[in-house]
Formats: structure tokens, sequence, C-alpha cells
């Protein structure tokens, strides 16, 4: 199905606006992404290409670069968001609770939200037998949390143009691949309706730091201002903030201050909630509910 | 071997505790790349396309814009740490030894350490025989330097599947490819472990000027927050910070008082050490417990 016929077009001001509860005016969604990189194949992302651009494998220096983030950053950002209480939701390669089950298990105690998020990182394109793939993952985080995921995010946000489809048919209720609006929205897929959560490629670590190559204290900007804005709109409507993380960018020693600063200035305003996927979802149904 | 073969996965919040003499907190230590860019291959990183693209041979701009750094940007650098008296680890590819012998010898008469770069400046993976290679940069070294290297450094940190227990083999003791930890951690090979010592690709001119494009400050202003975090992690136990540069790169006219500036920064806090590679390397091995030095 092509997306036109998942979604017809809308305009957010012909919508009735969505209302948060007690009044708050923005809901931010954090977004953990654990990874995992399989050594054999070229690292999904490179922090230093190599001579001449030559490609490399095995490609250990961008694979410990990677890893890196599995075994000092990530711990930075469990540091924060346990001091601020906030429970983000993780987008996590089914892999990675096997090959860092501690990580896996320090989110799964601190009560973070488990969403699907690939076998391991690569595009979803390329994954030979979708279908399994995704049954393959949903079924290994159930297992080691006791709960079906809810929410999926392709490695990269890739899909097919049957991925949606596949998703409704395994039991996921939203995605987060579709970054075309600052609401909820439903698209319709072969099993039944399926709701899209508004993620990010703007606040996304990746975009901003490995494919724009921004200076550091940029991502504690870009946030302020996005945060600025959607908060004024979100006097007459309801507003979803995302903010996507990843620890082996986020979490490098010079980058974890502006990640902190921004949670700073979020938490002086008064009407905030901090949820995850889950909970949005729950109130974005029930709004529907009521009409 | 696979990189999960030589080392398992261990978040450093679970580790017995690091302690550095004098009651440090960090070690800081100072990675030098000299290089040799061979005029008659395509040149390993470039400053200028050419109109139109292509790449053209010989590349004399490139070329000449990395030759700029060790006819000109190195002795720059020198005198930056020659007035903070620090002294600096030097990674050379064997074939820059010859080549500029004036900067191995300024290397040498301030008792930096030499590590081996790769003989040339290639992927480890474009080499025809890694052993030979390896080898005849530590021979390279041994002639300048009086005495084997201790530590490798990948040219771009790149690897082989058989790269550490080639580098044990030949007599190195450290390997910097593995950016993978802010502490040193063994690596397996087929014979005695190798330490991978934290070098960094985030606070690397390469890395930070060549591919992401930044503004020369923003060497300082990384350089600064990195500092600033190790530093305030390392109350619960030591950690290592590596700074890196080329002189054809910080070395410029125009960058060079950020690198200077990120020293002078650094220096000023008082339990903080400047150290080698290899006074790293005998300081983590003085932490471990004999049995997991024993062959």
């Amino acid at each position: 199905m092509i997306p036109r016929e998942r979604a017809p077009y809308s305009a957010i001001v012909d919508r009735p606006p969505l209302r948060l509860p007690g009044g708050a005016r923005i809901a931010v969604w954090t977004i953990v992404n654990l990874e995992f990189w399989d050594i054999s194949r070229p690292m999904a992302r490179q922090v230093l290409p190599a001579p001449t651009g030559q490609v490399l494998l095995p490609d250990v220096p961008n694979w410990a670069w990677h890893e890196y983030g599995m075994r000092v950053g990530v711990w930075r950002f469990f540091e924060l968001f346990v001091r601020l209480g906030i429970r983000p939701t993780v987008a996590i390669n089914a892999r990675v609770v096997t090959e860092y089950e501690r990580v896996a298990r320090a989110a799964h105690e601190a009560g973070w939200e488990f969403m699907g998020h690939g076998f391991e990182q690569m595009p979803i394109h390329q994954v030979a037998d979708q279908k399994a793939m995704i049954e393959d993952s949903l079924a290994v985080l159930e297992r080691f949390t006791g709960n079906r995921p809810l929410g999926w995010l392709g490695p990269g946000l890739t899909e097919t143009e049957h991925t949606p489809d596949l998703l409704a048919a395994a039991g996921v209720k939203y995605i987060g691949d579709w970054v075309y609006d600052d609401e909820p929205t439903e698209i319709a897929t072969a099993c039944g309706p399926l709701v899209t959560l508004p993620y990010t490629v703007e606040l996304n670590d990746i975009p901003m730091m490995l494919v724009q190559h921004h200076e550091s204290a940029y991502f504690a900007q870009r946030c302020r201002d996005s945060f600025e804005r959607l908060y004024r709109e979100g006097e007459s409507r309801a507003k979803i903030m995302a903010i996507a993380i990843h620890p082996y960018i986020s979490g490098q020693p010079h980058r974890i201050k502006y990640l902190e600063a921004v949670y700073e200035h979020i938490d002086r305003h008064a009407g905030v909630l901090h949820w995850n996927g889950a909970e949005i979802l729950d109130w974005y149904l029930a709004s529907r509910r009521r009409g | 071997m696979l990189p999960t073969e030589r080392l398992r996965y261990s978040p450093i919040t679970e580790r017995p505790k690091l302690v550095l003499p004098h009651g440090a907190r960090l070690a800081v230590w100072v990675v030098v790349n000299v290089e040799e860019w061979d005029p008659a291959q395509p040149m390993p990183r470039t400053v200028l396309s050419p109109p139109a693209g292509g790449s053209p041979m010989p590349d004399i701009p490139n070329w000449a814009w990395h030759e700029y750094g060790n006819r000109v940007g190195f002795w720059r650098m020198l005198a930056v740490f020659d007035q903070l008296r620090i002294r600096a680890v030097l990674a050379i590819n064997g074939s820059a030894i010859g080549r500029y012998g004036a900067i191995a010898r300024a290397a040498r008469e301030r008792g930096w350490e030499f590590i081996g770069h790769g003989f040339t400046q290639q992927s480890m993976q474009k080499v025809a025989d890694e052993r030979a290679d390896i080898r005849n940069t530590a021979a390279a070294i041994r002639a300048v330097a009086g005495r084997h290297p201790r530590g490798w450094l990948g040219p771009g940190l790149t690897e082989t599947w058989e790269t550490p227990d080639l580098l044990v083999e030949e007599g190195y003791e450290y390997v910097c490819d593995w950016v993978l930890d802010d502490q040193p951690v063994m690596l397996q090979t087929r014979t005695r472990p190798i330490v991978s010592i934290p070098y960094t690709q985030e606070c690397n001119d390469v890395a930070m000027m060549l591919i992401q494009h930044h503004k020369a400050g923003e060497y300082y202003d990384r350089a600064i927050d990195q500092f600033e975090q190790l530093y305030s992690d390392a109350a619960e136990s030591a950690r290592i910070m590596a700074l890196v540069v080329h002189p054809y790169i910080m070395g410029a006219p125009h960058r060079l008082k950020y690198f200077r500036n990120a020293l002078l920064h650094i220096r000023e806090r008082p339990d903080v050490l400047f150290w080698t590679g290899e006074e790293i390397l005998d300081w983590y091995l003085s932490q471990q417990p004999r049995e997991r030095l024993r062959p």
C-alpha cells in the first residue's frame, strides 16, 4: 500500500484539538535506542571512515565506537533519567536482550517501556523474511519483559510497503516510523488500524550529530527551540514532543551535559508530562473514543 | 577472532575501582599523528575536491596540504608542548621516520613515546603482508628511538581479524584501535592478552574537522566538555582521556590556539596527570590481580 492509501491528507488546523489531562500542554516522549551491530557486516554508522574511504570488514574502530555506548554511555542515561524520575521508551533490537542482558535488565527494572526495533540494526529492506523477523523480535522481548511490546520503530525508521500490515498482524498497536505530524494519527492496514506516534528525525542525535555534524551544544538549543514553540502551541491543543537518543552519541562525555540541559530546561515549565509510547497511545485511543 | 571473543561485555559501573597515584583522578594522554602520504597514491584525506569532482593523479594540492603539517604545523605544536612541559605520544608511520627525520629527532630529544602507526598511511586491510608491516614499523622506530615500541595505532584505527594477535607476537603490549571504554581493558589474543588503552575518535581532529566540518573552536569546546564529564565520572574510579591531533589539521594557524587553550584548561586542574601511553599501560598492569597477567 502506498502511504496515501493508508492515510488521507489531513491539515492539523482542520482537526478538533486534543487535550491532555490536568490542563497539561505538552507530553515529552523520550526514546532511547539500544542496538546490536554485527561485526561481520558494514557498521550501521561511522564516526571515522578509513583512509581514502576504503570499506572495512571487519570495521573494528566503528564497532568499538558503538560498543562504548553500551559499556559506558548508557549508564549516563540511566543516571539522568532515574534522577529525574523519567521512564523513557527503549527502542530495542531483540538481540540486545542476549548480547547486552545487563543493559536490558537495567531498563526493565527501571520500568522503561520496550518497543520493538528489529532483530538487529540493519535496514528492513535487507531482511530476507520480514514477517518472521518481526515475530521473532516481539517474541524475544515478550519473553524478557513478560509483556508483548505495543510499539515498533523500524531500524533507521525503515519500512517496506508491507511493513504496517505485518506489524498490525503481529499485534503491534503503534509505530514511530511516520514522522509526519505533531499528533498521533491512525493509518489503515490489511489487519485494521494502526496508530502512528510522532517520533522525530529532527530532535534525534543521529541526523543532528552524525549526518548534519552539528556542534555538541546545538542539540540543547534545537530541543529548547522546539520545546518553546510546541509549549506555546500547546496552550490551544495538545502537543507531543519526542526526543530520540543513542548511547554511543549522546552518551559521549562531551555531549551528555547538553542532554541534561534539555531536561533541566523542560523541568522549569509547568504543564509538562513525561510519557512513554504506551501512555500516549492509551490517551490517544481514549480521546478518540470520546470523540 | 571476533571482538566478542577477545573481551566480554562489561558495564563500567560494575568493575573494581582503579586508583591513580598521588590522588589523581584522571590521566590525559595526547597523541600526535605523523604520517607520510605517498604522492603516487590517492590521498588518505582531502581538503579540496577538484573542479567538477573526480580523483586526479597526482593530487598535488591535497598532498601539499598534508605536507604543510610536517614542514610547519608540527613545529608550531611542538612549541606548545615545550611551553606546557607536556610529553606527547608520537604515532608515526614507519616510512615517515626516514622522510621526516627532524620530527623523529625532536620527539626523541624530548622523551616522547613512539608508537607504531602502520608502515604507510593506508588501511591495514589493504596491506599485502600485515605481519611484515607491523614488524618493519617496529624496526624503523627502534632505529630512531633506541627501543621497541610498546603501543600500536592502526592507520585510521583499521584492523583485520588478526591484528591484535600479530601485534602481541611482534612484541607490542598495547593497542589503541578499540575505542570502547574510558578505562584500559584486556583483549584476548591467540597467545597472550594485549591491553587496549582508550584512544578517541570523538576528540580527534580528523573526525571533527575533516569529516564533521566543525568550526575550529569546536575542538576546544568538545575537549573541555569531555574533560569535565570524565573528571566528574572519575570521582568513583580512575578514567583515561585522550586528545588526538594531526599537524596538518590542528597545526594550521587558525586552529592551533584552540588546541593550546584546551591543554591550558586541563593543565590548571591539580589532580590530573599528563601521561604517555606506556605510563598508562604500566599503571594499569600494576592495578591488575596477578592471576590476570599470567599467560
